[in-house]
């Protein structure tokens, strides 16, 4: 078998093994070396005794057939053929394994025999022994079973030739007998062996099992589970080291959720400071900034009626355009810092209004449907919402080539779900996810500071779809019809 | 997943089970035992054999033995198949005479005196021993037995050879009938071994106290079996008896009577029949007479015992 067979025949051998439990293999070994032992030894006792025994049977047989002969001489000489009759007679019913025995004359007739009625002629030739010969035996098949004669001359074979057939029946009772009850040890070893391996496959599955469903209660979060210590071996010592890595892990868990809920806290924080930053700067921009500059325009047009030149006014006019200039981009900068109307109006006006001026400026065809019935929300929820929807748009902008963008934000059964899909060109999430998207990351933050999730699903060529889902509870501060 | 366990645990089996060597694998002869059939009888000779009785004055085993040689010389020198016939007891070989069984018999002194008184058994030869055409009786004892004759075995285990025979029964009954003993009473215990050799061993073995015996077959077999020698002493030996004689039936044809009486007193010329002789330790076969068994007669009609049955 070349290396490449041998390596095949493994593989498959440890796939073959491998697939079943540990119970089944267990009963294997043990039943199968049980098995393989018992037959062995079995057939082993059986070859062994059989020789023995056909080996015994012979020597017997030619003890028998030379004690007749000795016998049988003077008989045969003063020819008392009665006497001879009776001798083989005798010898028959004094040793059960002699299934026959007769005598034949030098001439090959049959002087005395202890067959009933006839006598069956062809067994005359099935055996000879010379006058010289000590015996001579001959296994011979016959219609009783296999029979070894035995033939031994007398008187140096002038007087003839005694034969005796010794049957194996007695031997092959005996064989049966030996085998039947080892066969019945066998299967009450077996028996016992069963019992040892259920034994066995208890004490040995139980921890294991046992190690399975805390692991499991421990994948759960669930770090009070203990295993069982059942015996102090390799088992136990394996369940005090998983109880201990039970033990670090549930400390480990604590230690991180502190950690989460402090980061947790300091983004909330950050978030929040980052809003009333925006809200004052915007509030400023707008009340003290956009005041000063509408003054300013005022102030300018002033100018132009006291004093009409045409090179003041072309001056003028110039600043008057300046001035506007600034006024629409600090009015669009207070917006975008924080849109008044959100906290005036609401997220729904919000967002209809920032998403198609959004939609003007960068000339992509925009689809808006809000839909958040009665309820009214927290502000950090609405800002939470609305800068998420901000984000997803200023990608879209960046990245999409997108030529049409639709916003769906609704009041569903246990909160809101905000979706954004356009038709841009995609990309793929897994690669892009972390670095490229760094927005998409704040956007998830943002999401999950609310105990929500953010799906995003995209491919190349077939646009994105951003799902948002934020659940409203008690938690987040909703009143319910207001 | 356990079903594809099974599988390789049954491969594995099969493994297991196709490593244990089997034997049985060789073709073997296939014989239907309850497929029985009446045996053929035994096809009647062309050429009748001439049959021929020995008296069991050794055991059947040694009788066959040592006479096998010389029967194959008389079949030789007769051209014709010569068949062994034995018997027991010498009444059953006087019967087979009688009958005319058999054609030429070695039998018993006391065997032909009883067999000529019945029906007329006749004479053909006797076999010459050391130059002597008679034997003797012995009593034997074990040899560490302290008797030292008869007398001293009264209470005791002996040990006759057959119911007729001359120096096995016949013999030891008379000295104790002459003594004025009832044998019956004498011995404590008797018993019949029927041939002399399995008496000799009898007093080997310390089976029997004492027993008389053919002088010829005790030499014999002590000249087989030397260390007999040492475990047994003679306390009594006989006075000489006409030799066991060869007999025939007296309706015996005339011609194969002198045929088989020549051929037997030539045997010691010819080179086999030398052989054959020296196998039994005869010297040659000699032409005997009844005269040369009256001592042995008058012991015989003397004794009051030793008839074969139903006479």
């Amino acid at each position: 078998m070349s290396r490449n067979h041998w390596r095949k025949f493994t593989a498959r051998f440890w796939k073959l093994v491998g697939g079943v439990s540990v119970r089944t293999k267990i009963f294997g070994i043990v039943l199968g070396s049980t098995l393989m032992l018992s037959l062995g030894f079995t057939l082993q006792v059986h070859h062994a005794l059989r020789s023995v025994l056909e080996q015994k049977a012979q020597e017997q047989g030619i003890s028998i057939t030379r004690d007749i002969a000795a016998r049988s001489t003077d008989l045969i000489l003063i020819n008392d053929l009665y006497s001879i009759h009776q001798l083989l007679v005798e010898t028959q019913a004094n040793f059960s394994d002699v299934r026959y025995a007769f005598i034949v004359d030098p001439q090959g007739q049959v002087l005395a025999h202890t067959f009933s009625a006839g006598f069956p002629t062809d067994l005359i030739e099935a055996n000879t022994a010379a006058g010289m010969d000590y015996q001579n035996t001959t296994l011979v098949q016959t219609d009783e079973g296999q029979v070894w004669d035995v033939a031994v001359p007398i008187f140096g074979g002038k007087a003839g030739t005694a034969r005796v057939g010794i049957s194996d029946q007695s031997m092959r009772q005996t064989l049966t007998t030996l085998t039947t009850q080892l066969g019945l040890t066998i299967l009450v070893v077996l028996a016992g062996s069963l019992l040892a391996a259920s034994l066995l496959t208890w004490v040995l599955t139980r921890p294991i099992l046992e190690l399975v469903e805390v692991t499991r209660s421990v994948a759960r979060g669930d770090f009070s589970a203990r295993v069982q210590r059942w015996a102090d071996d390799e088992i136990g010592d394996l369940a005090e080291a998983f109880n201990q890595m039970i033990i670090e892990l549930g400390r480990l868990d604590v230690v991180r959720q502190e950690r989460e809920a402090l980061r947790k806290q300091l983004l909330e924080g950050m978030i929040t400071v980052q809003e009333e930053e925006r809200r004052r700067i915007s509030r400023e921009l707008h009340d003290s900034t956009s005041q000063s500059l509408t003054s300013l325009m005022i102030g300018l047009r002033n100018v132009s009626d006291v004093c009409s030149k045409p090179a003041v006014d072309e001056q003028i006019k110039l600043l008057r355009k300046e001035v506007s200039t600034t006024l629409d981009e600090v009015h669009t900068l207070a917006v975008q810092l924080r849109p008044v109307i959100l906290d005036d109006l609401g997220l729904k006006a919000a967002l209809e209004r920032s998403v198609a001026e959004w939609g003007k400026r960068h000339k992509i065809a925009v689809d808006v449907f809000v839909h958040l019935g009665s309820t009214r929300l927290p502000d950090y929820m609405k800002t939470a919402l609305y800068r998420i929807i901000q984000e997803a748009l200023t990608n879209i902008a960046k990245h999409a080539h997108a030529e049409s963008v639709s916003v769906l934000v609704e009041r569903q059964k246990g909160g809101l779900v905000a979706v954004i899909e356009d038709d841009g060109q995609g990309f793929e999430v897994d690669n892009e996810f972390d670095s490229m998207h760094l927005g998409l990351l704040s956007m998830k933050e943002r999401a999950e500071l609310l105990d929500g999730t953010l799906v995003v699903e995209s491919s190349s060529g077939y646009g994105t779809s951003i799902y948002v889902s934020i659940p409203i509870a008690s938690k987040n501060g909703v009143d319910n019809g207001r | 997943m356990f079903s594809r366990l099974f599988i390789i645990s049954c491969l594995l089996l099969f493994l297991l089970v196709a490593c244990v060597p089997s034997n049985s694998s060789q073709s073997l002869v296939y014989i239907d035992l309850n497929n029985l059939e009446s045996l053929p009888t035994p096809q009647k000779k062309e050429v009748r054999p001439l049959r021929v009785a020995i008296a069991a004055v050794i055991s059947p085993q040694g009788s066959a033995e040592s006479y096998a040689p010389l029967l194959d010389y008389i079949s030789q020198e007769l051209n014709r198949p010569v068949e062994r016939v034995q018997r027991r007891t010498y009444t059953e070989v006087n019967e087979l005479i009688r009958t005319g069984e058999v054609d030429l018999a070695f039998v018993c002194t006391s065997s032909y005196l009883v067999g000529k008184k019945q029906f007329g058994m006749q004479l053909l030869a006797a076999p010459q021993v050391n130059g002597e055409v008679v034997y003797n009786a012995e009593i034997i004892v074990p040899a560490d037995s302290s008797a030292k004759s008869l007398e001293d075995l009264r209470g005791k285990v002996f040990a006759y050879t057959d119911p007729i025979s001359f120096t096995g029964r016949m013999y030891p009954t008379y000295l104790l009938q002459k003594a004025g003993e009832d044998p019956e009473e004498y011995f404590a215990r008797t018993f019949f071994t029927y041939s002399h050799d399995d008496a000799i061993n009898a007093v080997a073995a310390g089976l029997a106290d004492g027993a008389s015996v053919d002088k010829l077959v005790l030499d014999y077999a002590i000249k087989r079996d030397p260390a007999l020698a040492e475990k047994i002493q003679v306390i009594h030996t006989s006075p000489p008896f006409g030799m066991p004689p060869v007999v025939v039936n007296p309706d015996i044809r005339p011609q194969l009577k002198a045929q088989l009486t020549d051929i037997l007193l030539n045997t010691h010329l010819d080179p086999d029949g030398k052989y054959a002789l020296q196998d039994l330790d005869y010297d040659r076969f000699v032409v005997v007479s009844a005269e040369d068994y009256q001592s042995a007669e008058a012991i015989e009609s003397a004794v009051q015992c030793c008839q074969p049955e139903g006479k």
